[in-house]
């Protein structure tokens, strides 16, 4: 059966040399425009890990419209200029969904690619607003939530939960990723009655030493509540460790980014730390299924999921396969039609919104993981009472 | 107070790798670009080779009367293995030729270290017992900052006392000041010039200790930053003066310390332009550095 389903595919793609348009009549394609190589790798590696499970569960389940799913692949190299090139080399090998690395400034060149090309593409986890409508074009989507609703959660959580009334901002200036928390959490914090901003300092991620930020926090009149920690790896983890050497215990509130316990070597014991997850790596995740979706990935690919940045390759396959499903067809305006009707879509990592205005999430249910004694685990969850505005999130 | 621990921290670690740099420029006018991957390959040293996110501790466990000196080791070693490799190929190159083999020698060396541990950086715990604070004349000051200070200080005064006392420290000052007429004179080129790298790549090792043990983290690119500091130092200190170099470093750390604490919030993004703008200042109005090298005075 298998062998006489590949000589149709053969004796297809003979023809489609003369009929291009019946090329794709039996299939559809996927293409992954992302990192095979480079230091993007690490990143986009695990989310198309994750897709490949979901295409692999559609496949199964009898495939999508009637039709398998075939999968192409080309490296950017972790280059923008190559980027550009494999985003047109799955275009031209027919994909009706174009993938592109995790990062906007990486993923963008192939994105634009697709967007010329009048296909859809999906970051698989770029959590800047620029990664959609605003950046690439009207085709454009992220699989994952933006930066900005990963500090606004934290800072209404802590409030609410932990009873943080004074706040400490602490920014590293080196990606929009990081400014983009801290956004969040500057668009949340007048809004918490009572809670106020006691301090604020800049860093960079390459800093070998951030001892005079340290001392201003030292210099408080009183130890912050809670420090919000704009920062990504590895600088974050020098960060973290300095503040805590210095002996500053208060809670510290972070992104996504610095979610996964491969670091926690580097600082032991660490206590009152605390991370927002779209779903949880640590084997307790209060949704049994994304327990089990995490030993199927170890099935797959042989290591659990290092970090959360795993999940929104799934998530990218299934709304985009429901959308597909819905239109009918993957004609590209139909399935975008179909992608921005859906209003808190249910998924295996919480509910999912697009609109004509926002192809991201600018609300979206995070767990809260807190670290205690060098150990990470879920202990809440939290959705930020109001969406961020649009207009906020352009700021 | 605690400033004052800052800068003096930080300068530390600038003062050490401006030392390493000029101690080679000294005896053979080589500017070495590779410092900087000299740092990162002695904190990789203590890892096994594995792209896996988790690093794989080798030498990192060892109690520190083991670990200072392994690591110490390694940096020279490979130091060493540089000159002995590439270095003494290029004797009667001209400067900046060399200056170009260290470049790449450099990429040699973290495209190695890429190959065997990927970009991804990795974090070890290194010495965990100096994360911890102590008081210190009413001010709480993590431990590792105070052992910065006293460990540069010592090497300081360690490296003083050698090349004034011992007759292999007179060779080096004395190939510093005049290299032909020190030769001219019985003193060995070779094994002085080995001499300086070994010394030199042991301070790139203390340098990635101390970053290692500080940040908790290994990355290909860690010795990147310091080495560019470091690099300015030795110029603003004057280029191949060994105590220009230390108080340059001390005072390019102080500087970057002094406006992250005085820049008004809006500007301290913007910290290093401030520090350079600086640099550029001393250099307009002391081009030959703040304390000129006798060998090099000529050439200005």
């Amino acid at each position: 059966m298998k062998n006489l389903s590949r000589l149709t595919i053969a004796l297809l793609s003979c023809t489609a040399l003369a009929t291009p348009v019946f090329a794709e009549g039996d299939k559809i394609i996927v293409g992954f425009a992302t990192a095979e190589s480079g230091f993007m790798q690490a990143y986009d590696k695990p989310a198309q890990d994750a897709a490949m499970i979901r295409i692999g569960e559609i496949n199964a389940a009898g495939g999508l419209l009637g039709k398998q799913i075939e999968v192409v692949t080309a490296d950017t190299k972790t280059d923008r200029a190559e980027g550009a090139k494999a985003g047109l080399t799955v275009v031209d090998a027919g994909a009706d969904l174009v993938v592109v690395s995790c990062d906007y400034d990486f993923g963008a060149p192939a994105a634009l690619a697709a967007e010329s090309s009048g296909k859809i593409s999906f970051f698989l986890c770029a959590e800047s607003i620029k990664a959609g409508i605003q950046g690439v074009g009207p085709h454009s989507f992220s699989a994952s939530v933006l930066a900005a609703v990963q500090g606004a959660t934290m800072a209404e959580w802590s409030y609410n939960k932990k009873n943080a009334r004074t706040f400490y901002r602490l920014l590293d200036t080196w990606t929009e990723y990081n400014k983009g928390i801290c956004d969040g959490f500057d668009y949340m914090l007048p809004k918490l009655e009572g809670a106020s901003l006691v301090g604020e300092d800049t860093f960079k991620n390459e800093d070998a030493s951030i001892a005079a930020q340290i001392t201003r926090i030292k210099s408080l009149p009183a130890e912050p509540d809670a420090i919000m920690l704009c920062t990504m790896m590895p600088g974050a983890v020098s960060a973290i460790k300095q503040i805590r050497a210095a002996g500053i215990n208060s809670m510290i509130l972070n992104g996504s980014g610095v979610d996964g316990s491969y670091w926690l070597s580097a600082v032991p014991d660490l206590s009152n730390f605390y991370v927002p997850v779209q779903g949880s790596i640590y084997g307790d995740d209060p949704n049994p299924d994304v327990t089990a979706f995490n030993a199927k990935y170890k099935a797959a690919t042989g290591g659990d999921p290092s970090t959360q940045y795993v999940y929104p390759g799934y998530v990218m396959i299934d709304v985009w396969a429901k959308a597909v499903e819905r239109a009918g067809t993957t004609e590209t305006t139909a399935v975008v039609a179909e992608l921005e009707k859906m209003n808190a879509e249910p998924t295996l990592f919480g509910p999912r919104t697009f609109t004509a205005e926002l192809h991201h999430q600018n609300s979206a249910k995070y767990l809260i993981v807190d670290t205690e004694n060098g150990k990470p685990g879920v202990v809440d969850s939290w959705t930020i009472s109001a969406p961020i505005p649009v207009a906020d999130l352009m700021k | 107070m605690q400033t004052l621990f800052d800068a003096l921290s930080l300068g530390s670690l600038y003062a050490l790798g401006a030392l390493g740099i000029a101690l080679i420029f000294g005896v053979m006018r080589l500017v070495n670009f590779a410092h900087g991957d000299v740092i990162s390959f002695s904190v990789f040293a203590l890892l096994w080779p594995s792209t896996d996110a988790v690093a794989l501790v080798f030498a990192g466990d060892l109690p520190w009367f083991l670990l200072i000196p392994f690591v110490l080791l390694m940096g020279a070693g490979l130091s060493v293995l540089c000159e002995l490799i590439i270095f003494r190929r290029f004797r009667g190159a001209n400067p900046a030729t060399m200056m170009i083999a260290s470049f790449a020698l450099g990429f040699v060396i973290r495209y190695f270290l890429l190959m065997l541990f990927s970009s991804r950086p990795k974090s070890i715990s290194l010495l965990p017992a100096l994360s911890q604070p102590v008081e210190i004349l009413g001010a709480r000051i993590p431990l590792l900052q105070v052992i910065t200070i006293v460990a540069t200080i010592a090497i300081l005064f360690a490296l003083t006392a050698f090349l004034k006392r011992t007759r292999f420290g007179l060779e080096m000052r004395a190939a510093a000041e005049n290299f032909t007429m020190a030769r001219m004179l019985g003193v060995r080129a070779n094994r002085v010039i080995m001499g300086a790298f070994a010394l030199s790549g042991a301070l790139a090792a203390a340098i990635g200790l101390i970053l290692a043990s500080q940040t908790g983290t290994a990355d290909i690119q860690m010795g990147g930053a310091v080495m560019l500091m470091a690099f300015i130092a030795t110029v603003i200190g004057g280029l191949g003066s060994l105590p220009g170099a230390v108080l340059a470093g001390f005072l390019l750390g102080a500087a970057s310390v002094v406006m992250q604490t005085l820049l008004p919030i809006d500007a301290r993004p913007f910290r290093d332009a401030f520090v350079y703008g600086a640099v550029i200042l001393v250099l307009i109005f002391r081009p030959q550095g703040l304390i000129a090298a006798p060998g090099t005075k000529e050439r200005v």
